[in-house]
């Protein structure tokens, strides 16, 4: 898939809707099944959602019991599901990750390399604020002085980047480094196009990133 | 993932169909197909073929690997084989499952090809397990699954993964304490604690 490099600003022209919904599929997968949260691909939900606007509009002009007006709902359909489940599980990974989400992201979005979509940071943000407060207002307000501080670091919650996860590789990757643990002897593998492999996320969490490898 | 999410991904496969209407050309967002003439075959996706099939408005045609001679020879390579062998389909349980579901009037011998298929999965399920165990065994953290398809790995999916992380935090913990004394610090706690 060389969906990576696409420009949507400059060539709206040249990305068929076909190839947006395949990318968004792919990252929707790659969502589901990643410990961490993955860079948005708000582009291509932007993108899929003007499709689905006009598709609608074109749907509302045909007569209700049209055999073509059935089908196209029903592919709507299952976008809308695709699309909804993906943000759905962005959301949920920012509430569970959420202060560990907003530190990374505030150094990313310095570099220029943000996760979360505007959006998505600004509710990352809140919940936060609401979470404490809500703490704050149950419980650390009733309790001893030196107890009330409301520790960040404490409470923060971290994917797990060492648990195992299944992935087919699009390219050929060579030199992929596993730690070894006990014999302190790592062992390297490749990863032929089209192989199926289960191991940890860590050392592929770059190649997740940049298409390079699916997760199944 | 939900096994339900897996064939919502298998029903974007590609199946051939022979309609009983004729249409024009349709245009949807994942490509264009038709157009549909009745009596000819032409190709959809399979959500689309088991939906027509619903409103019986079409008659699927088998794919070409869901034949007795074909799915026999498969069954014989994957009993002889130590390793997987390579389905003729990605999804061939969500196609098989579907397919059969909605048309078994449309595949020949349909009672034959769901039981052949159901020996096939579950050889590969008994290879798999084994596969596991021996993994396990070997305490490794990594493993190859060339040509299981994707409803196969997601059946070992709570399973595997988790017990190789399990695995993993043990040897974390077995390294990180060899050096240092055993804690027993935190014994005392805990039986100080109890006496309060």
């Amino acid at each position: 898939m060389d969906t990576e490099d696409l420009d949507l600003s400059g060539e709206e022209e040249e990305i068929t809707a076909e190839t947006v919904l395949k990318t968004l599929q792919s990252a929707w997968q790659n969502e589901r099944l990643a410990p961490e949260i993955l860079p948005h691909r708000n582009d291509m939900v932007e993108c899929m959602l003007g499709q689905i606007q006009h598709m609608e509009r074109n749907i509302n002009k045909l007569p209700k019991t049209d055999l073509r007006a059935c089908i196209h709902k029903m592919e709507l359909n299952r976008i809308k599901y695709i699309i909804c489940n993906y943000l759905k599980t962005r959301i949920s990974k920012i509430e569970k990750f959420c202060i560990s989400i907003v530190n990374e992201e505030k150094q990313r979005i310095e570099s220029g390399t943000n996760y979360l979509t505007p959006s998505e940071f600004w509710y990352a943000q809140e919940y936060l604020v609401n979470m404490e407060n809500h703490l704050k207002n149950t419980v650390l307000n009733h309790v001893p002085g030196r107890m009330q501080t409301f520790e960040f670091n404490k409470m923060a919650i971290y994917p797990n980047m060492q648990s195992h996860i299944f992935l087919k590789a699009n390219d050929t990757i060579n030199g992929i480094v596993l730690e070894d643990l006990i014999g302190d002897q790592d062992e390297e593998i490749d990863l032929e196009e089209g192989s199926q492999h289960i191991l940890q996320y860590k050392p592929i969490a770059e190649l997740v990133k940049n298409g390079k490898v699916q997760l199944v | 993932m939900d096994p339900y999410e897996i064939e919502f991904i298998g029903e974007n496969r590609i199946v051939s169909i022979i309609p009983n209407f004729s249409y024009d050309k349709i245009f949807l967002i994942s490509g264009e197909f038709g157009p549909f003439r009745a009596g000819l075959p032409m190709n959809v996706p399979l959500w689309l073929a088991v939906m027509l099939k619903q409103k019986q408005k079409c008659r699927l045609v088998p794919p070409d690997w869901m034949d007795m001679d074909v799915l026999e020879n498969i069954k014989e390579e994957e009993k002889l084989s130590r390793f997987f062998t390579k389905m003729p389909n990605e999804h061939y349980m969500v196609e098989a499952k579907l397919i059969l579901g909605a048309a078994s009037e449309d595949i020949p011998r349909a009672a034959e090809i769901k039981t052949i298929i159901k020996d096939i999965w579950d050889i590969r399920m008994s290879k798999l397990r084994t596969s596991m165990d021996a993994l396990m065994k070997s305490g490794g953290s990594y493993g190859r699954l060339d040509h299981l398809t994707m409803m196969e790995i997601n059946s070992v999916k709570p399973l595997l993964p988790q017990a190789m992380d399990e695995l993993h935090r043990m040897k974390m913990m077995t390294r990180k304490s060899t050096p240092a004394t055993l804690n027993t610090s935190t014994f005392s706690q805990s039986g100080s604690s109890q006496n309060i």
